[in-house]
């Protein structure tokens, strides 16, 4: 595998994933918050969370310049970083449609069932975005390292839902949507590759 | 499993970008192989031990 043939740009914004992760974790929250107080929603976030979403170019730039500077940036992993980037655009902007659909027009009926069903359909390319850089990494390491970060992600969220499942059944906390198992598997995602990398810098040092 | 990857490889001077080029992987998995922290497939093994020149048991080790 070439690595030379990937463009890996220096600097600090080039390689830190985390720096634009983190910047759009804040745009979203501040929207979020904008919302709750009610200086945006509907119609009037809808540029908000879309300037917010154009982070995740940088961010999907980052996380390959990381992983070239890592030497682990295979074509595999470059599809998937494609894929990922387009899933979450397309999330956001289904998200965004149902929701100001909901607010603005009061939809009933077959409507209602289709915006409700709108933000789940980018889940379809997203599981086969998974599907599918399982079957086309020809790096066995690369393939062993992201799924066991994939497993690291399912066990937080079967943790996280079986126990907050009993903790609303007995009365003890709020009722959580359960669309929120993307973005806990996303987090145990994230867990899981720093355990990964923590895990390689160990063995670097013995 | 131990292997002796890392010294075969410093005998020929060859980096672990340049030992990963010529195993078609890439170099993170050279270092994890090299590390003990991961074991390669049987295939991947052969690939090493015929890159080599060697018996595979010649470098991967019990331990």
């Amino acid at each position: 595998m070439s690595e030379k043939a990937a463009k890996i740009e220096t600097g600090f914004s080039g390689r830190q994933p985390g720096l634009w992760a983190a910047a759009f974790a804040l745009a979203m929250c501040a929207i979020a918050f904008a919302e709750y107080r009610g200086l945006l929603g509907g119609w009037r976030s809808l540029p908000f969370v879309a300037a917010a979403t154009l982070f995740l170019f940088p961010l999907t730039r980052a996380a390959n310049n990381r992983q070239a500077a890592a030497g682990a940036l295979s074509p595999a992993t470059q599809q998937y970083n494609r894929r990922m980037l387009i899933w979450s655009i397309s999330y956001v902007l289904c998200l965004g449609i149902a929701m100001t659909v909901r607010n603005y027009l009061d939809p009933q009926g077959a409507l209602l069932w289709g915006i409700a069903i709108l933000p789940s359909l980018p889940m379809v390319f997203f599981v086969w975005t998974l599907a599918r850089y399982v079957v086309e990494e020809e790096d066995e390491y690369l393939r062993y390292r992201q799924t066991s970060a994939a497993l690291i992600g399912l066990a937080l969220v079967l943790l996280a839902g079986t126990l907050w499942g009993f903790l609303e059944t007995f009365g003890v906390a709020p009722h959580v949507p359960a669309w929120w198992v993307v973005p806990v598997w996303a987090i145990g995602l994230g867990l899981g590759q720093m355990i990964m990398a923590s895990a390689e810098r160990r063995a670097d040092r013995t | 499993m131990k292997n002796r990857l890392k010294v075969l490889r410093a005998e020929r001077d060859w980096s672990q970008q340049d030992l990963a080029e010529r195993l078609e992987v890439s170099r993170q998995s050279v270092n994890a192989i090299e590390t003990g922290k991961y074991d390669p497939s049987l295939p991947l093994a052969f690939r090493i031990a015929d890159l080599f020149d060697m018996r595979i048991e010649e470098i991967f080790l019990r331990d």
